[in-house]
């Protein structure tokens, strides 16, 4: 790769998205160097603002020509370092491109370009009586093309499946700047399910720039119920005994004290104050709700609730979500620095390894508190520090880490919906064997023989974990960050 | 097909790998049935090193489809049919993929799990082939398609390397999805010898009904009533040959919800009668396999689908036609006829597809072998046939299968 091949091809770019879509001072970079996970910031050389697929086209080729690294972005709520800049990257920002092209209610489908933000899809077709279902916690303000990168979920994947779950169609630039289509409008498209492997791939594949989305009927009733209980175990076990009477809520959340407290003085949901709370969501059939909720209600009392609150109105359901979705935010209120992670285990799997974490959060005099996806085994374990404190931080990202391997020791995952981006590239090789990670890059050779997209993501690189597999090293934030190299 | 006198070598190379008997030969192929994944791995070593082609078989029930070139072995994942695991409280499974799709049901019955599927053939199709076909029944309205069951795969690719994606979990985003990658690639990008399904509960509240028409056109706004309603809905399905045609609703709700009231009252008003009828009804689209039919599976919007089956069942008085179509757009025909009168109807198919959203992919080739299965245009399909290379570089997993590698 040349050193500085930017400046060459800056008015190339300038003509392809004009003037007030190429951004090249260094005060307005700053904006892009970091994504959601702040720890990790670099500079990219450009940021190109297209507003349509013909001018990431024209990028594309450029950044093929030149073999200029590109790293598209979305909204920036990425939690994994995404959408972290490479060195002398190009970011390519699709916040522009931001338009619903049609809404199709008869065949439940709706097209939109990338940077429309995920809340406002279901705005669009919400007076109608539909919605799309994916919700993460940000989905006020994340995109579309970013939740397509990440694969993204959110508290109601439990019972209506990932973004991956309502992606149809997809019209992609390639990183060679080919435009394909990729799935489409009608199922089972003949060939590889390109789209399925596509969906989640964190930018390393090619740009999506058109998606259709299948949209799902609103169900006929809902009804949120918040149960009190003195332990995250019994919270826990509730949730086995649910999933064990027969039913799939369309969500099931546990929050611990700290996180209820936080979220308590930042949204005032009016949480019961108790050690965990359980929050499950059912909906279908008015009747079958009920029947089902009276089952609810019986288990978690049998396992010790004090408290259960039906949340009866929309405004009260709204108060619930409300504050759990700003669970992470809140974690603000608690200390200056967090870091959210997004291990997964067998859901019967919760009490033991949470005993775990508690043990090693004490033992690095740490604070660490949970929200988690109780239904789907989806922790999301924050560990509070503070920045200033030396060491802290190290200290901080070491245990948040950690609590990865745990979770793979337990038989599950390092991300459910936050993606491996920067921060858990080394925690790859912990969770696959090297012949499962170089059976990915035969995907990725396949599309990105020269690996411009997003490089230096998902997966581990000597450079950032050691030529041999990481076991429990760790890589200092400056030297993840691109600052510094070990040698 | 290999010569008579490599055949005997190639079963004498394999006898040594596997043991004798985990070989034989059939219709003038050598079979090979490996008992676990290590001898899968060893066996794909020794056809690479041959530049032999392996042709990959469950149940057999399918062989037939999208077919490719004959290989020169065939290897058999009958043996690999275990049930590995069943963490119930997890509602996830761990199974062998020459486990046949019945027996894998039964075991799971037993804590009142299921794989969300209702594939073809259940009683002899395996799970290995009906995820190497991307087969999905009518179940598919409610639960959706493999892609959104199938959690984790262990997988034997071209050069013997195995390899996992994904995992035991249901959310889980680390790195590229290839599960979804290979379910429906028949086989031509590795090996699938395990896989980890996500289960749900089975219905205990399911009934079925079937409402008589004319034609399909006459039950189109019942059918865009009931898929913008709120009924829990777990099939809908219109089944048309010559001039009987039928609606079938299974519903999936409490009792106490009265659903089968609701729709009893919908069907009145749009003019039409219902009754309850046997699960049966889901099989349907087994009987279009029968003999020598061609079958071609179309794709049309949903609401296209009742206007579709009617347009089909004009194309041609020569043609027997039956058809079973999803109500999310998927439609199995089957085409009973001379030659020379299929094949120009499939091209006329095809025509019409050309010039709109859908597709026609003829899944059983029946009387018009040598018609392309898939008709897959440039450059996705360059995108493809990329992807083929860098699994399968020396073209020996089911080769000519799905395409032509470039």
């Amino acid at each position: 790769m040349s050193v500085q091949p930017i400046s060459k091809i800056l008015s190339e770019l300038r003509n392809i998205v004009g003037e007030r879509g190429l951004i090249t001072a260094a005060n307005q970079l700053q904006t892009y160097e970091c994504d959601g996970l702040t720890a990790f910031r670099v500079p990219p050389a450009a940021v190109v603002l297209p507003e349509t697929t013909e001018q990431v086209q024209g990028v594309l080729r450029i950044c093929h020509r030149e073999r200029i690294p590109f790293v598209g972005r979305g909204s920036g709520t990425g939690l994994s370092g995404g959408a972290l800049p490479s060195e002398n990257s190009i970011v390519i920002g699709l916040s522009r491109m931001n338009r619903i092209l049609n809404i199709d209610l008869p065949n439940h489908q709706i097209t939109v370009q990338p940077g429309v933000i995920n809340a406002n899809v279901t705005a669009a077709v919400e007076p109608n009586g539909y919605f799309y279902a994916p919700d993460p916690s940000s989905q006020t303000v994340c995109s579309i093309g970013g939740n397509i990168a990440e694969n993204a979920g959110g508290a109601h994947c439990l019972k209506y499946g990932f973004t991956v779950t309502h992606v149809l169609a997809m019209t992609v630039v390639l990183p060679d700047g080919q435009i394909v289509k990729l799935g489409g409008k009608t199922l089972d498209t003949p060939g590889y399910d390109l789209a399925g492997v596509f969906i989640g791939s964190e930018g390393t594949l090619g740009i999506a720039t058109e998606t259709t989305l299948r949209i799902m009927r609103k169900p006929e009733a809902v009804q949120v119920i918040l149960a009190a209980f003195d332990s995250i175990s019994a919270a826990a076990q509730s949730v086995s005994d649910v999933i064990a009477s027969g039913q799939l809520p369309a969500a099931m959340e546990i929050m611990d004290r700290l996180s209820i407290e936080a979220a308590e003085i930042s949204v005032h949901p009016n949480y019961p104050a108790c050690d965990a709370l359980l929050l499950i969501e059912l909906d279908g059939p008015g009747v079958e709700v009920d029947l089902q909720m009276a089952i609810v209600i019986e288990i978690c009392k049998q396992n010790g609730a004090w408290e259960t609150r039906l949340a009866v109105d929309e405004h009260a359901r709204f108060l619930v979500w409300k504050g759990r979705k700003a669970a992470f935010a809140a974690a603000g209120r608690l200390s200056p620095n967090y870091i959210v992670q997004d291990g997964v285990i067998p859901r019967t799997a919760l009490p033991a390894v949470l005993e775990k974490l508690n043990a090693m959060a004490a033992a690095e005099q740490l604070r660490v508190t949970n929200v988690f996806h109780a239904g789907d085994g989806n922790l999301h374990p924050i560990v509070l520090y503070d920045r200033n404190h030396p060491g802290e931080e190290e200290r901080a990202i070491n245990l948040s880490l950690r609590i990865l391997d745990v979770c793979v020791e337990a038989g599950g995952s390092i991300t459910g919906e936050h993606g491996v981006g920067r921060e858990k590239q080394c925690s790859m090789s912990y969770m696959y064997s090297d012949p499962d990670l170089a059976t990915m890059q035969r995907v990725r050779r396949a599309f990105d023989p020269l690996n411009l997209a997003n490089p230096e993501k998902i997966f581990p690189t000597p450079r950032l974990c050691g030529e041999r597999p990481r076991g429990h090293y760790v890589p200092h934030p400056v030297e993840a960050s691109g600052i510094a190299e070990v040698f | 097909m290999a010569p008579p006198v490599m055949m005997s070598r190639i079963s004498e190379d394999l006898s040594a790998i596997t043991g004798a008997e985990h070989v034989r030969i059939t219709d003038e192929i050598v079979v090979t049935e490996p008992a676990d994944a290590n001898s899968v791995a060893e066996i794909i070593r020794y056809a690479l090193q041959r530049r032999l082609s392996v042709g990959i078989r469950g149940g057999g029930t399918k062989l037939g489809w999208v077919r490719g070139e004959t290989p020169q072995i065939y290897l058999s994942l009958s043996k690999l049919n275990r049930l590995l695991e069943h963490p119930w409280q997890d509602l996830t499974c761990t199974v062998q993929s020459g486990c046949q799709w019945e027996a894998l049901q039964n075991a799971l019955a037993g804590h009142g799990q299921f794989v969300a599927l209702d594939p073809l053939f259940p009683e002899r199709a395996t799970v290995g082939g009906i995820l190497a076909t991307n087969d999905s029944g009518p179940m598919r309205q409610r639960y959706g398609s493999l892609r959104d069951l199938v959690i984790g795969m262990t997988l034997v690719l071209a050069d013997g390397t195995i390899a996992k994606s994904g995992g035991k979990v249901v959310k889980n985003v680390a790195g590229y999805d290839l599960c979804k990658l290979m379910t429906g690639s028949y086989g031509t990008l590795a090996i699938i010898t395990e896989a980890t399904f996500r289960l749900h509960p089975v219905p205990q509240h399911a009934r079925s009904f079937s409402i008589t028409a004319k034609d399909a056109n006459c039950l189109a706004p019942l059918v865009a009533a009931i898929r913008s309603s709120h009924l829990l809905t777990q099939s809908l399905q219109v089944r048309r040959k010559a001039s009987e045609c039928y609606l079938d609703v299974c519903l999936n709700a409490h009792p106490f919800a009265k659903q089968d009231e609701i729709l009893s009252r919908l069907v009145r008003n749009h003019g039409l009668e219902m009754r309850e009828v046997s699960e049966e009804v889901w099989k349907a689209r087994e009987s279009l396999f029968l003999g020598d039919a061609t079958v071609t599976r179309i794709a049309t919007l949903p609401v296209e689908v009742c206007q579709c089956v009617d347009n089909l069942h004009a194309m041609s008085a020569a043609v027997e036609i039956e058809s079973v179509s999803q109500s999310i757009g998927l439609h199995d025909v089957a085409l009973r006829g001379p030659r020379d009168e299929v094949v120009p109807l499939v091209q006329k198919l095809r025509t019409i597809a050309a010039s709109s959203d859908f597709t026609v992919s003829v899944i059983q080739p029946g009387v018009v072998e040598g018609i392309a299965a898939y008709e897959i245009s440039t450059p996705v399909l360059s995108l493809m046939q990329a992807v083929k290379r860098q699994f399968d570089p020396n073209n020996i997993l089911n080769p000519g299968r799905l395409f032509a590698c470039a």
